[in-house]
Parts: structure tokens; sequence; C-alpha cells
């Protein structure tokens, strides 16, 4: 009994725990029955008597499989982990034989990995993080659509009847901004904050930090309840919990804080700092005219926007059917909170995020070409390790350990230098996009930061790895480290390799250049007045101005303190001014021709003071500006109008002594004003918002109740010979020489508003182009490794060439001519990609296609350029080659 | 008669080391020996020596190859292992105070006094 000679060969592929078993134990009874048998026993004895010993063998054999493969397997985990030892050592020593080849990728690979980790935690920030709400998804906006706006305010009936009649909501709520004068316990001060419906804070469903919220017993009798946002409480009562049931003035009224609210209440800086009750007056409960409520509203567990949206049509059309008169023009939007807060940042985040995997591509298709290189050089240690019986796998392992290393190296560097760049994506970014100061390196970031490392690693390193397990010992020994004959695939795939980097960098380069131009245009924009050497300063009165004649009397006073201050020209105010925010429209009517309220011009109503359209700068086109006589008491009705009113009210005619009606005290009772003058248009909302219909009034002639829908508030504006920013503290002493409670807001010179404005755009391509520039040094490094080692691999024929009487030049030539070979396919195929890709931003650039071919020329010409640059140090070193010292050395 | 003695594990681990000291054998000699060296007090079975040469070869103090036995058969040889060595030394001291212990206590004539 004997093994069998198949179970021998077994053992090659392995050890056979089972099989050893078997075969030991069957030596021991062979062995033990010869032994019984020379005692004597019959062969039947003495296997019985052998089999005896072993109790129930098959048990002992399955305890002694168990135990062997056990063994097996320890064995083998162990060996696994020296393996990976192995390697990490090898790998490292590998790494510090070269250092600065390894510090060139390390800092390739950290620059790549650092920028999308930054851009990755603002996605993940902004984007990303669910919205602090419960049933954030469940969050929409209701609004009242008039002809092409889609988004806008609704009345206080509409929002009643959506409430009652619509079967979608859970909750819903109406919130109007308001602002308030904070005063006592320090410098006064101006806050933002919001009347809201008791519903709202039921909408947002985010628990108080302190206090309560709001009931609806807030809204009967005249209890003056505010509740306080938590960013507030901190800055100015240094999170004091004792302010919980305490007064504070607003307005000149005391107000009692009933609460304060979560943290997670202010997405933006621009949120909401306080909260008072919205009280509606039965009157207004039956107004569906007067659109100024935002509405908010909860669905119901299930409903999703569109079953909203079409509930909201059926109650809107309801409306519609009782207040025609109100409803022209009109009908019902329903979007997702997240939509309208988060919608218009996601564009640029995902672009930016884009632009630094490009980034990152082109490092990484650089890093592959750097370790191909090394490949080639290191073919002889692949070879031997082949030779000692290193399996293919194992040389690919000890290969992507390396990369893997590398890409670690890289990682960690990556995620220093992310830890300091997102602090200044924080500060330098837009302040409008939500949850920014929220961009950390919090535990989903680092796990990114990990997986994206890993992924670089191996894909950096399996390229060359596989490639290098591939090596043919017998050639690879013969032939040496320096290879004669040129590696004609691996310089395919290094040059292919390149192409892409320089078609990705024209993409990303060509974005940049749609921003910059872009930006540029919007920067050139005339505005329509003249921005330099204004400053401008928000005050509101108290609602102790409770007259027009009170109110009108203090801003004439404080304007008359500003004049007096020497180096202001000019010294006005009006209730808005341009680039600092809206203000309300009313329609108008046309003295003479037909009023039709679907399509009448609905421009915006200013109340200024005289001197004003002067201090701002703007253009008279015809006719006269205000003049202190049209603010006189009892001085007749007048109104200054801007170009774009003028020609939709009278195109064609001079309207300088035409007469308008807006505003008025009866609906179907017109009150004339002679138009006195015409100013040109003045980009109100920025440079990237065409001019809107305007309409000046003096301020001693405001339309009914127009000071309570101005808040009582108007932005002083004062023209300076020299430095506005200047004139701050004499703006402020001029109005507290009227009032010292009042406090001064919203101080900025019109430099600033406008850099505030397009601070977005700045940025975005600011951002943009430096991460292209970061593209495009990294396509020059590509291309430059790429032609320097085509060059050293051809060195020897180069030499040969040379000694058989080719020019230098020829030899310039053809080095320069395999350079531009791949830079102009690279740019071609990044050309067409930028086709493909450049419509993404369409909404972000402004008198800007994405089709600009000048930028697409000028992409591809600077690239052509940078990359011809690159060829021209290994061109000449090839020109420099020694023909008798390259042979010999061969 | 061979006494059907149930040992500890831990005393034929001690046991089996000691016989290995000598140099490599195969389960069957090992059995064989300890039996021999107990004036055949002691038999082995082969239930428990088995799973004991597993354990120990698990362990990493013996460690076993393939071989040929001296009627040139092929056989699986066991080897103490450096480890083994060093743990044999140990416990080998411990049993055999331990043996004398309770050699002391069963040889006892008198009842100890309390």
């Amino acid at each position: 009994m004997s093994t069998p000679l198949w179970r021998r060969y077994l053992r090659f592929f392995g050890p056979d725990p089972a099989a050893d078993v078997d075969d030991e134990f069957a030596f021991h009874l062979e062995m033990r029955i010869e032994e019984l048998r020379a005692q004597g026993l019959s062969p039947t004895q003495a296997r019985e008597e052998a089999l005896r010993g072993f109790g129930d063998i098959q048990h002992v054999k399955t305890i002694c499989r168990t135990l062997a493969e056990e063994r097996e397997h320890a064995m083998r985990r162990t060996q696994w982990w020296s393996d990976w030892r192995h390697d990490l050592r090898f790998a490292v020593r590998q790494l510090t034989v070269s250092p600065l080849l390894t510090a060139v990728l390390v800092v390739t690979i950290a620059l790549g990995i650092g920028s999308t980790v930054a851009i990755f935690s603002v996605l993940n920030a902004v984007l990303l993080r669910p919205l602090p709400f419960a049933d954030s998804d469940r969050l929409v906006f209701v609004y009242e659509t008039w002809r092409q706006f889609r988004s806008g305010s609704a009345s206080v009936g509409h929002f009643h009847d959506w409430t009652e009649q619509g079967t979608v909501f859970d909750q819903t709520a109406a919130l109007t901004r308001a602002t308030f004068n904070l005063s006592g316990g320090g410098e006064p001060e101006r806050v933002s904050g919001a009347r809201v419906t008791p519903g709202y804070f039921r909408v947002l469903n985010v628990p108080p930090t302190a206090g309560r919220v709001f009931t609806e017993a807030d809204l009967t009798g005249d209890a003056r309840v505010v509740v306080v946002s938590h960013g507030l409480w901190q800055r100015r009562f240094a999170g004091d919990l004792s302010l919980v049931g305490r007064a504070i003035t607003l307005n000149g009224q005391t107000h009692t804080v009933v609460g304060i609210a979560g943290p997670e209440n202010n997405l933006t800086q621009f949120s909401p700092q306080l909260w008072a009750p919205l009280v509606f007056t039965a009157e207004q409960r039956a107004n569906y005219g007067s659109h100024s409520f935002t509405v908010l509203g909860k669905l119901k567990a299930g409903v999703g926007r569109d079953a909203a949206q079409v509930d909201m049509e059926r109650v809107t059309r309801g409306i519609a059917e009782r207040e025609p008169r109100n409803m022209e023009g009109r009908s019902v939007n329903v979007q997702r909170y997240d939509d309208i807060i988060l919608g218009d940042v996601r564009t640029p985040v995902y672009v930016m995020l884009a632009a630094v995997v490009i980034v990152l591509l082109i490092g990484c298709a650089n890093v592959v070409n750097l370790l191909l290189a090394r490949a080639t050089t290191r073919g002889r240690e692949m070879a031997i390790r082949a030779a000692i019986g290193g399996g293919r796998w194992r040389i690919v392992r000890q290969l992507l350990t390396e990369s893997v290393v590398l890409s670690v190296l890289g990682g960690i560097a990556g995620v220093g230098l992310a830890y300091v760049g997102i602090p200044l994506l924080v500060t330098y970014g837009p302040r409008i996009v939500p949850r920014l100061q929220d961009a950390g390196l919090h535990p989903e970031v680092l796990w990114f930061a990990l997986a994206i490392t890993l992924v670089t690693g191996v894909a950096v390193g399996l390229v060359p790895a596989i490639r290098a397990s591939r090596g043919n010992l017998a050639t690879m020994l013969r032939d040496g480290s320096r290879s004669s004959l040129p590696a004609v695939g691996r310089d395919r795939l290094r040059g292919g390799l390149v192409v892409c980097e320089i078609a990705v960098a024209v993409v990303l380069l060509v974005g940049a250049g749609l921003f910059i131009r872009s930006a540029w245009r919007l920067q050139h924009v005339p505005l329509g007045f003249d921005t330099k050497g204004v400053l401008n300063a928000r005050v509101a009165l108290t609602p102790r101005y409770a007259t027009d004649d009170a109110v009108a009397d203090a801003f004439r006073r404080m304007l008359e303190q500003a004049r007096a201050v020497p180096g202001i020209q000019h010294a006005g105010a009006s209730t808005g001014v341009p680039l600092t925010g809206g203000g309300p429209d009313a329609s108008m009517q046309v003295e003479g021709k037909p009023f039709d309220l679907g399509t009448a011009p609905s421009p915006a109503i200013r109340l200024i003071t005289d001197d004003y359209l002067e201090a701002i700068g703007m253009r008279l086109i015809r006719g006269r500006t205000m003049r202190s006589e049209d603010m006189a008491p009892g001085a007749p009705p007048v109104v200054v109008i801007n170009e774009r009113l003028a020609s939709m009210a009278w195109a064609g005619e001079d309207p300088v002594g035409k007469r308008l009606s807006t505003w008025t005290h009866a609906p179907d009772v017109p009150e004339w004003r002679e138009v006195v003058g015409v100013v040109g248009d003045v980009r109100s909302f920025g440079p990237d918002t065409p001019p809107m219909p305007e309409l000046f009034l003096p301020y001693t002639q405001p339309p009914p109740l127009a000071w309570a829908a101005f808040q009582r508030s108007m932005a002083l504006v004062v023209r300076t010979a020299n430095d506005p920013g200047a004139y701050t503290s004499s703006l402020r002493a001029a109005v507290r020489s009227v009032d010292a409670t009042l406090p001064l807001y919203e101080v900025l010179t019109m430099e600033d508003a406008i850099g505030a404005d397009l601070a977005g755009p700045r940025f975005n391509t600011w951002l943009l182009s430096l991460l292209a520039m970061a593209g495009l040094l990294l396509a020059a490094v590509g291309i430059y490794g790429v032609i320097a080692y085509f060059v050293t691999q051809r060195t020897s024929e180069i030499g040969l060439r040379l000694a058989l009487g080719a020019t230098p030049r020829a030899m310039l030539v053809m080095v320069m001519r395999h350079g531009a070979m791949l830079a102009l396919t690279g740019i071609a195929i990044g050309l067409v990609g930028s086709l493909a890709a450049t419509g993404v931003v369409e909404t972000l650039l402004f008198e800007t296609t994405p089709t600009d071919t000048p930028t697409y020329v000028a992409g591809g010409l600077l690239l052509f350029a940078i990359a011809l640059l690159a060829c021209v140090v290994p061109a000449m070193r090839a020109v420099r080659i020694n023909p008798m010292r390259s042979l010999a050395e061969s | 008669m061979p006494m059907q003695t149930e040992l500890l594990h831990g005393t034929l681990e001690v046991l089996i080391l000691k016989t290995l000291s000598w140099g490599p054998m195969h389960g069957f000699g090992i059995g064989k020996w300890i039996g021999q060296l107990s004036g055949d007090e002691l038999r082995i079975e082969e239930g428990s020596l088995y799973p004991a040469l597993y354990r120990l070869e698990k362990k990493g103090w013996i460690d076993a190859s393939w071989g040929l036995s001296d009627n040139q058969r092929r056989a699986k040889f066991y080897r103490l292992t450096a480890e083994g060595r060093r743990q044999f030394l140990k416990n080998s001291d411990i049993w055999s105070s331990f043996a004398q212990a309770v050699a002391r206590v069963l040889s006892a004539k008198q009842q100890p006094a309390s």
C-alpha cells in the first residue's frame, strides 16, 4: 500500500492537508499491522487491533485535517503580510534612490489630489450634505408667476387660498423680509430679519436653541415678540441665555425675545437675523393684488413637486375666476426648496470639480509617463526578479505597491494642501453660496481623499506594472539596460498619454478663457452712472416718524448736514440705489392711452431727493432733473423716468411734458404727474442684468403708504472729490445730529458695491484660470518629458546620422516635428472636446457663447506655443550630441 | 497489560517534545518510543497522539516533512523547531516538579497536621 504516484504530483500545486493526513495514517496502520503480525496475530486480527488504537478514525482524521488547514491558513496569512512588508520596504527604498524624481511625482500627485479634495469639501458642504431641516426634500416654495417672471411674490389672499384649499401641504408659511433698527446696549445697528407666520418654524422644523418659537397666540393683540437668530445672539448678546424673556428695542419700540432660533436656520450670511410675527388684517386677507410675500410649504409625505404644482394650479384657477382683474398674466409655480436655495451654485461647483479632476488627470498622466520611463531603466531588475522566481503577479504587486506608496505620500501632502486651501476658498468664495463656511476636512471628505488616493495609486501604477511584468527575460538581459532598439509600443503609449494630457488641458484652457472673456465683458459693461467717488449708506427711520412730512423732514436735515461737509460735492438720497437691492414696482398708466393691467409697464418706483441724480451721476437725456422747487410743499406732481420706461410708454415720442399715473389711492382713479425729465438707463441689478424701467418721484410727494412700504428707509448718496470711503464718519455724524438712535448701515462705496456684485464671477474666473495655469504647466512638463525621453532613446541614432553628415539643424527639426505632431494632435482633440464640454457653462457666461471662436484660437495657440517651448530644451540637447562619443557609448 | 491512560494534553505534548529532542521521527515511531520508555506502562493511543502532533505543528513547536522510513517507506517526519526546543525546556521542568509533587502527595503516609 504505497502512495499513488499521482498524489505526489498533486503536491506541486500546493499543500494538500487532507491527502497528507490520509497518507500519514496509512503509513502508521501499515507499520502497526506489521508489528502485530510479527507478534503472531492473523492479518484480520492485526488490522482490527491496529484500528482500535485510533478509536473513531474518521473523527481523528477530521480533527487533524482541521488543525492542518488552520495552520496552512495562518501560514499563508503570515506569508502575505511578510510579502507586503517586503514590498513596502522595497518600495520605500526605491523611492529614496532617486529623491528628486520622487519629489516631482509626489508634488504632482499632491497638487491634483489637494485641489480635488478642496473642491470636493465645498461640494460636500454646499450640495451633498442634506439641508439641516427635517424632511428637507418635502420643502417647497410656492410662487406667483407674472409674465416671464417665474418666481414672484404672492398676495395674502393667494397664501390663504393655497393653504386652505390646497390638499398637498402639511404646513405652509408666509414671510416677508424686514429690517429693524436694533438699539440699546451698544452702537445702534440695522438688522436684516423677516416677518413670518407661525407656520414658518413648523415648516423648517428646527428646534430653538432656547425659549420657544411663534405660536398662533402671538398673532392676537399687539404682543410685540421676536425670535433672535443664533448668529445675532452670539454676536450682539454674547450668547447670554438670559436674553430669552428680556426686552430689546426694535425700531424704537420694546419687543420681548421669546426664543433663540437654532443655528441651522442660517444657511448664508444673508439669512434673517431676527424674526417677528407676521399678522394679517381681514382687509389684507382679501387682497389679491399686492404681491409681497414669499410662501413656503412642507408637502405631505409622498407628495412630489409635480403633484403639488397640479394642486396649486387647481386652486389658482379658482382664484382667477373670482379675481380676473388681479390675475391678468399670473399663474403659480411650485419649486423645490433645495432647487431654489442651491440651484444657482450647482453648476459652478460641479464645473470647478471637473476642472480640478482634469488637473489631477493631467498630473496622473505625467506620473504614468515618468514611471514608464523608470520602468524601462529597471527592465534588468524586473527580468532578474522574474528569473529568480518572482511570479508576474508578484512583480505587478511590487510595482503597484510603489505607486500606491507614491500616491499615499501625495495624498497626505494633498490633504495638507487642502487643509490650507479650504479656508482660502471659504474666505474668498462668493458669500451668497449657502453653507460654504461649513466646508472643511470632514470625515466624508477624508474618506473621499483616501479613495481618490488609492484609485490614483493603482491607476498610475497599473500600466507601467503590467508592461514591466511582460518584459522578456532573454532580450532584457542580453540587450542590457540601455536598449538600443527603441521600444516602439512604449513610445506610442507615452505619446498617446501626452496627446490626452494636451487635449484635456485645452478643454481646461478654453473653459478658463471663456470665463475670462465673460468676466472682462462683465467688467466693462457701462452701468449707466458714474461710479467713482460715490459713497452710499442707508438710514431707516423708526415708526416715531409717523407722518410723511416727518420722514421727509428728517432726511432733508440729514442731507443739509452732509452738504455742509467740505469735500462733499453732491448729497442726495433715494429709496433705492443701483446694485444694492431692488424695491417695489407698480403698474403705470399713460395719459391718453388705453390701459391694460396685463401689459402695462411696471417700473420700479424710487423716491428721491433733489441733487440725488447728480450725486449718483446719472446722465440726463431730456428735460431736467429734480430741483429743490419740486420738493417744496404744494409743488405740482412731477416725475423723472428712465430711457427704458420712456421707450416702453412713449415709443418714438418725447415724453417730457406728458403725464402718467402710478401707485394711486384708488385703483381706478388716476393721479396724474408730469414727466419733467428722462435719465439714462442704469443697470440697477448688476452688470449682468439688463436695465429695468424706473421711475423717480420727489420724496416729498410719496404715494399712499409708500414710506411704510419702503420701511422709512433711504440710501444717502454723496459724491466726493476724493476717496469717498473717508466720508463715512461725516455721514454718520450727519445722521446722529438728527437722531442719535438711528444706525447707518450698508455703508459702501459704489466701487465696493460693484466689486461685491462681481465677486462670484470674478472668483470663478480667478479659480478656473489658476487651475488652467496648473493644467498648462503640467501638460508642458508632460510633453517635455516625452520629448526628452525621445531624444535619449535616439542618442545613438542621432549620433550616427550626424556622423553620416546630417546637419544639426535637421536633427532639431526632427525632434521639434515630433513634439509639434503630438501637440497638434492633442490640441485638435481638445478643441473638439471643448465644443462638446463647454456647453455646461453656458449659463455662467455673460454675453459669451461657449463656442466663442477667439477663445478657442487663443487657447489652442497658447498651448501650442508652450508645448513647442517645452520641446526646445531636449531638442537643443539633440543638436549638441557628440557623434563620436554617442557611438562609442553604444 | 499496557495501562489505558487518559493523558492530559499538556503531558502528552511534553512527552512528544522530549522524544523529538533526540531527532526527527514519524508519528508511529514517536508513539512506540514513548511506550518503550515508560516500560510499556504508557500506551499512547493514536487517537490522542496525532491530534497532539497536529496541534504542536500548528503552534509552530514542531514542523514536518516527508521522508523515507527505515524500511524505505514514505513517512511524515516531525522535527523540533527552535521554538519547540525552548518550550520543551520550559515545560519539562514544570512537568517534572509537578509530577514529583503529585508523587509526594500520593505516597504520603501521614495525615497533615491541621
